[in-house]
């Protein structure tokens, strides 16, 4: 039901350096350790939930959303100066006793097809 | 292999400091009016900003961040600026890790959490 099985267009990102840096500091990450892990945030689920949100169909009330769960999964970590492509999907929709339970995944790969990150997100949105 | 701890007092500023480098500018996260209006005590930390420092967590007990193949947590509780949370990793058998985040109170603000590496 809702927007189950619905895919968003691809959205293709370089990992900045600059941007890679500052979000290292915000985290207290070592930079020397390469891409923080966690910077999938921006260019795996960062960079397409805003389709989910901008969805008419979706309906996303974003005042009443709630990030309820995150995995990441990673084939590889992207380097500094990669374009890397994202896109995002509805796993599942579902509204129960007067919550919506919305599963969005978004598969990262790199500019050769290669697969570099699995976002899995559950949204509770209060209805 | 030891357990590895980190403890983080929040404040406003790496609240702020995180949404501007992650581009999350929710105002649940930024703005107390409008995180009051919509049911909160005030701003409340990125569950995305704890996620983070649990990563960086997980990646020293890994042996590095580029080793890290998968992490999960569930969001359970609220961290507001002034909390103190004290995030571990410990090892959990070969190649896996139980990750933990607590509060000042003794609540567990991330829950399930885990992690793998090579």
């Amino acid at each position: 039901m809702g927007v189950e099985g619905k895919t968003y267009p691809a959205v293709s990102s370089v990992i900045e350096p600059a941007r890679v840096a500052e979000f290292a500091r915000a985290i207290g990450a070592d930079l020397g350790d390469g891409v923080p892990p966690t910077f999938a945030a921006v260019y795996s689920l960062g960079a397409t939930a805003p389709y989910l949100f901008g969805d008419p169909d979706a309906g996303v009330d974003f005042a009443k959303l709630l990030h309820a769960d995150q995995e990441f999964e990673w084939e590889r970590h992207p380097q500094l100066g990669e374009t890397v492509t994202s896109r995002g999907h509805v796993v599942s929709d579902i509204t129960r006793r007067g919550m919506r339970f919305l599963t969005f995944e978004a598969q990262t790969t790199g500019a050769d097809g290669s697969k570099i990150c699995r976002s899995r997100t559950l949204f509770v949105i209060r209805q | 292999m030891t357990k590895v701890e980190r403890v983080v007092i929040f404040s406003a500023d790496q609240i702020a400091a995180y949404a501007e480098a992650s581009g999350d500018h929710n105002p649940i996260h930024l703005d107390g009016d409008f995180a009051r209006s919509v049911g909160l005590p005030g701003v409340i930390a990125h569950g995305m900003l704890q996620m983070g420092l649990l990563a960086s967590v997980a990646s020293d007990a890994a042996g590095g961040a580029g080793r890290l193949r998968r992490i999960y947590c569930r969001f359970a509780g609220m961290v507001e600026p002034g909390d103190t949370v004290t995030f571990a990793a410990e090892d959990a058998g070969p190649g896996k890790l139980a990750l933990s985040a607590v509060n000042q109170r003794g609540e567990q603000v991330l829950t399930k959490a885990s992690a793998e590496y090579l």
